[in-house]
C-alpha cells in the first residue's frame, strides 16, 4: 500500500488469489464444449476405431481472460479502496477524535468523515474505545463509546455554518483525559488559524501529557470566504479570503435574489501573495437593491455565502431645498451636507434647476422612497397633496427647519406642530448657550446610537408642547427640547430635524451621528412607497423593534433550510457574525428583516500553524476513497460477456447468424423499432388531448342557432327541438335574425360556447350533473352565454323557486343574486313591449340577475346590467307554447287562448333578441337626448 | 471456418411444386427415354404408348393391303368397301415397360453440409422425379415403389411429387422388402444407401426376387466423403439418438475413408451379383450427371 493509493477492507480474500494456479489446470483440462454435428454416416464411423484420443486443449488466450476474471472477482471482493484514509497508530488506549465541523469543514466534509470514519474503524477493529467530539457544537460531558456507536454518531454529524469555539472543549477533554490517561488524540481540523487553533492544539497537547497528538489538516487548498458585502454607490463590492498567501487564483461570486434566481455572476482573483480579494457587481442600482446572497461558485460552505438584507439596500432620496441661489458656494447649500451624509448608503436625487414645489412633484411621481425637505416652507397646493398622498402611501418624509419653515405657517407635515419662529440659543440676546444633544429617546429608532458629545445647537424651531409630544420626539437637547421628532403619517413616516441641513444652526451636520442618524431613519423606508414598511418597522413608538425570529438559516454547506430548533431570535440590529443561538441567515419578515453572515466583516483567514508542537500533523486526503470493487465487478462482467462470445462464435456462433440472414434482419428491425417506438409514444402523448368534435362546432358555428338541452327524457327533449324550431321560425319571420335548426347539447360532452342561448327544460328528478359538467356550465355563464331554465311547472309551484331538481342543479353553480324582471327591465324592451313574460301557462315571472338599484331621481324607461343576465328562471313552459309540428301547427294548447301563444313568442323573440344584443336598447332610449345634445 | 454439417428442417425439404419444376427442367436437357426394347418386347402389358410400329395395340396405326395368311376375321369391311381391294386394319404395337422408382425419405436424407449447395433428400427427390418425366414421355409407366401405382399419363410427374408429398413419413433407409418387382419391370432406387451391407444385400435380393432389373444410385453429401471435420466434434446420428465425441476428428478421417471405400464396394458388389447397376452421385456435382449415368443405364444405348 505504499506506493499506490491503494487498501483492500478485507485483505484476506486475496488469499483466494492462490487457487488460480488450480483453476488454470482445471480450465485445461476440461475441454471445450464440442461442436455438435449431424452425421447420418455414422454408423460408419462407429467401425472406425480412433488411434488417438486427445482432446483439444482451451486456447491459450482464452484461458487467460478467464483467469483474469476470477482475478477481478477474487479482487473486487476484497474491497479494494482508492485513496484509503490512512491509519492511526495501534496502540492500546482509547482514542479521542476531534473533528472540526465548523463552515471551513464543509467544501470537504465527505474525506473529513472518511478519515474520522478510518481512524474509528481501525480503533473499532483493535478494541479501542473511541470519543467523538465535533467542535462546532457546544462542549458537554465526553464519553467513551464503542467504535460502532462513534461511527453511527459521525456519520450524523453535519458542517454547521459557524466558525468552532475550540477552547471550552478542552474542560471535558481534561475531565476525559483524567479517567483515561493512555488516551490518543486525533484531531481533524479545519486548518484555519481561526477560533482558537493554536491554544487548542497546544492545551489538547497539554492535556494529554504523554499521550499521542495526531493532528490532520487539509491539503494546500482551505476554505475560501466571502465577507463584506457592500452596496456602495458605484457598484457591489464583496471580499473573498483565503487563508494561504498563495497564487493567483480566479474565483467567481454569484449574486441571487430571495428567491435564489441567479441575478449575475462576478469574476475576481487573488492576486499573487493576497489573502484577499474583491469581487465587483456593476449593477443598476435596482437590480442591486434584489441581490439577497452572494457566494463563491463552488465554494459550498457557509462561509462562502454573504447575505444581504434591507439594511445593504440602496435607496433613492429625493432632495429638495427651499434655497435657491446656492450653487456658487457649495459649502453653503443646504443640502450639501445631508448629500454627503447620505452618499455611502443611498442614492441622492438633488432637485436642480426647478422650483422646490416642482421637484416634490416630480420625486413623487418617481416614487421615490425618501424625500428629504430642507428648509423648504410653504409648497404649492398640488405639491402639497402630492407629498400627503405619497406620505400616507409610505414614504418617509425628511424635513429640516430653517428660516423658510420657521416662517412657514404649519403645514402639516411635520410630525408636530411649530411654534412660529425660531429660537436663537446662545446669542447675543439669548439667556441660554448653545445646549448639546442630550439623549435619543430609547422608543425612537436612535436608541441604539451612542450620543456624541460634540453636537451643539445654537437655534432651533421649537415644537408646541402638545400631549403627544413626547413620544413623537426621537432626540432631545440638553434642555429637553426636541431636536428630531417623528411620527407616522398613514404607512408613511414624517421626520423633522428642528435645525438647518447645514452648519448655520448647529453643528450637527459635521458629526459622524448625523450620518448615523439619516441611515436609521433611510432604514425605515422600504425601497418605494409601493413596498410599505410594515407598521412595526415605521411606528416610533415600535420603532425599537422586538428580537426578530429566524427565518431562513445556512447550513454548514451554505444552502437554505428551515431554522433549527437551536436557532434563538436575533436582536433587531442584526449581530456582525453568526453565534451558536443566531447561525447565518436571514431574520424577521422578508422585507424588514436583517441577515447575519458566518463571518464578520473584518475578519480575515489565516493558516493554522502547527510548527513546534508535538504532534503527527498528516494530511487529510483530499480526494475520498472511492472504493473500486463496482469497476472491478463490471469489469469483469464485461470479460465474462467477451468469454461467452468468443465461446460462441468457436462454436459456429457467426454462421448460425450469416445461415439465417432474415433472423437476423428480424432482430436488427426489432431493436430498430424498439429505439423508434419510444419516442414515437412520446410524441402521441399530446394527441390524446380531448378536441372539440369539430363536426358538431361546424355545425353549430355557421348559422346561429339556439339550443337545447337534452334531458334524456325523450318527450321533453321533442317538446323542445319542437319548440325551438317554432320560434326560430318566428325569428325568421319577423326579425333580421335566420336562426338554423336547433341542436341538442350535452354539456357534460359538447363544447357549449357556440350558443347565445341555452333552453334547459328542468326535469323533475333528473340526476344532477357531474362537477366537470358543472365547471363547463359555470364557464359558459362566466364568459357570456345565458342559460333560460324552465321548470314548466307554473300551474303547480307557488311564488318563488321552488323546484327541488332545479335548486339542486344551481347548487353547484355560481349563480348570481336573482330578481323578478321588473317592469323596466331591458328584456321588456328588447324588439316588442311586454308587460309579462307569458309561455304555456301565464302568471309565472322569469327571474332575471338583479339589477344594480335604481339611482335617486333617475327616470330611464328602461334599465340593464352590464352585459346580458347568464341565467333566466322561468316556469311558463316557453317551448310548449313554441312548439311547432311539422305543417306549422301548434301543437299544444295554451292555458287562455291563442293570444297568448302570440305573446309566449313575442318574450321568445325578446329573450334572443336580449341575449344577442344585451343592453343595446337600453342604451337606445338615450338617442333623443344624444341627438338633442348634437343640435339636431 | 469449420465445414458445418447439420440436417435441414422437415419443413424446408417438403415435396412441393418447386421438385416437379427442377424436375421439369433436368428432364428437359435429356431426350425422352425408351427403356430398351430388347427387355420390352414381351411384355403383355399394353395399350398404353405404341412403339410405331404395327403390332398389338389399341390404336389405329395403319390399313394395309390384305395379304394371303391374313386371317379373314382381320379384314376391314368398311375400309375394303371403298376400292376393289380388301385392307386389313392394323393397330399400333403397344407395349409398356414399367419402372419402379423408390426414393429414401429418411431423417439423414435432410442432412446438408456446407460443402454441398442442398439436401441429399432434394437432389434424390429431383432425380427421382426427372427420371420419371423421362419415362412418361418415353411411353414408359412409371410408379413410386410401395406409394403409388405405375402410370404412363402425361402428368405422371405431378401424381408422383403429390403421392410423395402426401406419403405418411418413412423412416426406412431401404425399398420395403415385401414388394418383389415383376421380372421385367425396373426398380431405382435412389438414397444415401448407407444402411449395413447386409440390409441391403437382402433388400435387393427381396427386390430382385422375381428377375427384376434394378439401379442403385447412392446420393452422398460431400461431407459424407472427405470427413472435413476437425477438432472436438460430436457425431449425432440423425435417426438414432446415438453419438460419438471424437476428441481430434481429424484424426478419424482415414479410418473413415477406409470403411467408406469398403462400404461403397460392398454396395457395388451386391448390384452386380443381381444384375443391377449402382452409381454414386454427390450433391455438389450437378443432377445431369446422375440423370444422364440413369439415362443410359436405362435407354436403349446401354445395350
Amino acid at each position: 500500500m505504499s506506493a499506490l493509493p491503494l487498501a483492500f477492507l478485507s485483505p484476506w480474500l486475496l488469499a483466494a488469489l492462490l487457487a488460480l494456479p488450480a483453476l488454470w489446470l482445471l480450465l485445461r483440462i476440461v475441454p471445450p464444449r464440442p461442436r455438435r454435428v449431424d452425421f447420418p454416416p455414422l454408423r460408419l464411423l462407429l467401425d472406425v476405431t480412433a488411434k488417438r484420443e486427445t482432446p483439444v486443449r482451451t486456447p491459450w488466450w482464452l484461458l487467460l481472460l478467464r483467469l483474469a476474471i476470477a482475478a477481478l472477482i477474487i479482487i473486487a471482493l476484497a474491497r479494494p479502496i482508492w485513496n484509503p484514509a490512512a491509519a492511526t497508530s495501534n496502540e492500546s488506549g482509547p482514542l479521542l477524535v476531534v473533528v472540526d465541523n465548523g463552515w471551513a469543514s464543509a467544501p470537504d466534509w465527505g474525506a473529513r468523515t472518511a478519515a474520522a470514519d478510518a481512524a474509528i474503524s481501525a480503533a473499532g477493529d483493535a478494541g479501542r474505545p473511541v470519543a467523538l467530539v465535533a467542535t462546532a457544537e457546544p462542549p458537554r460531558d465526553i464519553a467513551l463509546t464503542t467504535a460502532g456507536e462513534a461511527r453511527e454518531r459521525l456519520r450524523v454529524l453535519a458542517p454547521e455554518p459557524l466558525m468552532p469555539e475550540r477552547t471550552p472543549l478542552l474542560a471535558p477533554i481534561r475531565k476525559l483525559l483524567a479517567g483515561n490517561p493512555t488516551t490518543e488524540a486525533l484531531w481533524i481540523s479545519d486548518g484555519l488559524a481561526g477560533g482558537e487553533a493554536r491554544a487548542f492544539a497546544e492545551g489538547l497537547k497539554r492535556e494529554l501529557g504523554g499521550g499521542r497528538l495526531s493532528v490532520r489538516v487539509d491539503a494546500a487548498h482551505s476554505a475560501r470566504a466571502l465577507v463584506a458585502a457592500e452596496n456602495a454607490p458605484a457598484a457591489l463590492t464583496v471580499k473573498a479570503l483565503r487563508a494561504e498567501a498563495a497564487g493567483r487564483e480566479p474565483f467567481r461570486v454569484r449574486a441571487t435574489d430571495l428567491r435564489g434566481r441567479p441575478l449575475a455572476d462576478a469574476e475576481g482573483a487573488f492576486a499573487v501573495g493576497a489573502r484577499d480579494a474583491t469581487a465587483t457587481f456593476d449593477l443598476p442600482v435596482e437590480l442591486r437593491n434584489d441581490v439577497a446572497r452572494l457566494e463563491i461558485v463552488g465554494a459550498r460552505s457557509a462561509g462562502a455565502v454573504q447575505l444581504l438584507d434591507q439594511r445593504s439596500k440602496r435607496r433613492t432620496v429625493g432632495l429638495v431645498t427651499g434655497a435657491t441661489a446656492d450653487v456658487a458656494q457649495p459649502l453653503l447649500s443646504p443640502t450639501y451636507y445631508v448629500s454627503r451624509a447620505l452618499k455611502p448608503f443611498a442614492d441622492v436625487r438633488e432637485a436642480s434647476g426647478q422650483g422646490a414645489s416642482q421637484a416634490v412633484e416630480r420625486f413623487v411621481s418617481e416614487k421615490l422612497p425618501v424625500i428629504i425637505l430642507a428648509d423648504v416652507g410653504a409648497l404649492t397646493q398640488e405639491a402639497h397633496e402630492a407629498l400627503a398622498g405619497w406620505l400616507r402611501n409610505g414614504g418617509v418624509l425628511i424635513r429640516f427647519a430653517g428660516p423658510r419653515l420657521a416662517g412657514a405657517p404649519d403645514d402639516d407635515l411635520s410630525p408636530v406642530r411649530l411654534r412660529q419662529g425660531g429660537r436663537v440659543l446662545g446669542g447675543a440676546l439669548a439667556w441660554e448657550t448653545p445646549q448639546p444633544l442630550a439623549s435619543f429617546s430609547p422608543n425612537g429608532p436612535f436608541a441604539p446610537l451612542v450620543v456624541p458629545n460634540d453636537v451643539t445647537v445654537s437655534r432651533q424651531v421649537l415644537a408646541e408642547p402638545d400631549a403627544d409630544l413626547p413620544e413623537r420626539v426621537w432626540a432631545t437637547l440638553g434642555d429637553g427640547t426636541p431636536l428630531v421628532t417623528g411620527a407616522r403619517e398613514g404607512k408613511g413616516l414624517s421626520v423633522l430635524f428642528h435645525v438647518t441641513s447645514d452648519t448655520r444652526w448647529s453643528n450637527l451636520p459635521l458629526s459622524g451621528a448625523f450620518v448615523d442618524m439619516l441611515r436609521r431613519i433611510v432604514d425605515l423606508a422600504g425601497s418605494s412607497p409601493a413596498a410599505a414598511p410594515d407598521a412595526a418597522a415605521t411606528t416610533p413608538a415600535a420603532a425599537r423593534r422586538p428580537a426578530l425570529p429566524p427565518t431562513r438559516t445556512l447550513d454548514g454547506y451554505g444552502a437554505f433550510r428551515s431554522p433549527p430548533a437551536t436557532a434563538r431570535p436575533a436582536p433587531a440590529e442584526g449581530r456582525p457574525a453568526a453565534t451558536p443561538d443566531n447561525p447565518p441567515g436571514f431574520y424577521g419578515p422578508v422585507d424588514a428583516g436583517v441577515a447575519i453572515n458566518a463571518l464578520p466583516a473584518d475578519a480575515s483567514l489565516a493558516r493554522l500553524d502547527l510548527a513546534g508542537l508535538d504532534a503527527s500533523v498528516a494530511q487529510i486526503a483530499t480526494e475520498e476513497p472511492t472504493p473500486i470493487a463496482p469497476w472491478l465487478l463490471t469489469l469483469a462482467a464485461l470479460a465474462a460477456i467477451v468469454d461467452s462470445l468468443v465461446v460462441f462464435l468457436l462454436g459456429g456462433g457467426a454462421a448460425l447468424l450469416t445461415r439465417r440472414p432474415r433472423a437476423a434482419a428480424i432482430l436488427v428491425a426489432a431493436i430498430g423499432v424498439s429505439l423508434l417506438a419510444a419516442p414515437g409514444v412520446v410524441r402521441a402523448e399530446p394527441a390524446g388531448r380531448d378536441p372539440i368534435d369539430e363536426r358538431f362546432a361546424l355545425e353549430a358555428t355557421l348559422s346561429t342557432r339556439l339550443a337545447y338541452v337534452a334531458t334524456g327524457d325523450f318527450e321533453v327533449d321533442r317538446i323542445s327541438k319542437a319548440g325551438l324550431e317554432g320560434l326560430s321560425q318566428t325569428l325568421g319571420q319577423r326579425t333580421a335574425l335566420e336562426p338554423g335548426a336547433p341542436m341538442a347539447v350535452d354539456p357534460a360532452k359538447d363544447e357549449l360556447s357556440f350558443f347565445p342561448l341555452l333552453y334547459w327544460p328542468v326535469v323533475q328528478g333528473a340526476p344532477t350533473p357531474s362537477p366537470e359538467a358543472l365547471a363547463r356550465i359555470d364557464a359558459y355563464m362566466k364568459q357570456g352565454g345565458t342559460i333560460l331554465f324552465d321548470t314548466r311547472d307554473a300551474l303547480t309551484s307557488g311564488p318563488g323557486v321552488q323546484n327541488e331538481t332545479l335548486k339542486r342543479l344551481l347548487g353547484g353553480l355560481d349563480v348570481p343574486a336573482l330578481e323578478k324582471a321588473p317592469p323596466d327591465h331591458v328584456l321588456t324592451k328588447a324588439f316588442y313591449l311586454l308587460n309579462d313574460f307569458p309561455g304555456r301557462y301565464s302568471g309565472s315571472p322569469l327571474w332575471v340577475e338583479a339589477l344594480p338599484p335604481v339611482e335617486e331621481g333617475e327616470e330611464r324607461p328602461a334599465r340593464a346590467g352590464d352585459g346580458v343576465s347568464p341565467i333566466l328562471i322561468t316556469g311558463a313552459d316557453f317551448a310548449g307554447a313554441w312548439a311547432v309540428g311539422a305543417n306549422g301547427e301548434p301543437l299544444f294548447p295554451t292555458s287562455s287562448d291563442e293570444r297568448q301563444r302570440e305573446m309566449a313568442y313575442r318574450v321568445g323573440v325578446n329573450i334572443v333578441m336580449y341575449t344577442l344584443t344585451g343592453n343595446y336598447k337600453a342604451d337606445q332610449v338615450h338617442v333623443p337626448a344624444l341627438l338633442e345634445r348634437l343640435g339636431q | 471456418m469449420a465445414v458445418r454439417a447439420e440436417l435441414v428442417d422437415s419443413s424446408a425439404v417438403r415435396i412441393a411444386s418447386r421438385h416437379e419444376e427442377a424436375a421439369l427442367d433436368l428432364a428437359g436437357s435429356l431426350p425422352r427415354l425408351l427403356v430398351a426394347a430388347r427387355r420390352a418386347s414381351a411384355t403383355v402389358v399394353h395399350g398404353l404408348h405404341g412403339r410405331r410400329r404395327s403390332g398389338v395395340g389399341e390404336n389405329f396405326w395403319q390399313f394395309r393391303r390384305f395379304t394371303a395368311g391374313d386371317a379373314p376375321g382381320r379384314i376391314d369391311w368398311r375400309r375394303s368397301a371403298r376400292d376393289e381391294h380388301l385392307y386389313v386394319r392394323e393397330q399400333e404395337w403397344e407395349a409398356a415397360h414399367t419402372v419402379w422408382i423408390w426414393i429414401d425419405r429418411s431423417r439423414s436424407m435432410a442432412f446438408r453440409s456446407s460443402l454441398a449447395p442442398l439436401p441429399k433428400i432434394e437432389r434424390a427427390v429431383v432425380l427421382g422425379l426427372a427420371l420419371a418425366d423421362l419415362l412418361v414421355r418415353g411411353g414408359e409407366r412409371v410408379g413410386l415403389l410401395g406409394l403409388s401405382r405405375p402410370t404412363a399419363s402425361r402428368l405422371a410427374i405431378e401424381r408422383l411429387a403429390q403421392a410423395l408429398a402426401y406419403a405418411p413419413d418413412d423412416a426406412g433407409h431401404l425399398p420395403p422388402a415385401a414388394i418383389p418387382i415383376a421380372r421385367l419391370a425396373e426398380a431405382v432406387v435412389i438414397g444415401d444407401l448407407l444402411a449395413p451391407e447386409d440390409e441391403i444385400a437382402s433388400a435387393v435380393a427381396s427386390l430382385a426376387g422375381r428377375g427384376g432389373r434394378g439401379h442403385l444410385v447412392m446420393i452422398a453429401d460431400p461431407a459424407e466423403e472427405t470427413f472435413p471435420f476437425w477438432g472436438r466434434t460430436e457425431f449425432v446420428d440423425p435417426d438414432g439418438g446415438v453419438s460419438l465425441i471424437a476428441g481430434r476428428a481429424e484424426e478419424w478421417r482415414a479410418g473413415y475413408e477406409e470403411r467408406l471405400t469398403r462400404h461403397r464396394a460392398a454396395v457395388a458388389d451386391i448390384a452386380r451379383r443381381h444384375g443391377w447397376s449402382f452409381i454414386v452421385h454427390r450433391t455438389d456435382r450437378p443432377a445431369t450427371e446422375a440423370l444422364l449415368g440413369l439415362h443410359a443405364q436405362l435407354g436403349e444405348a446401354a445395350q
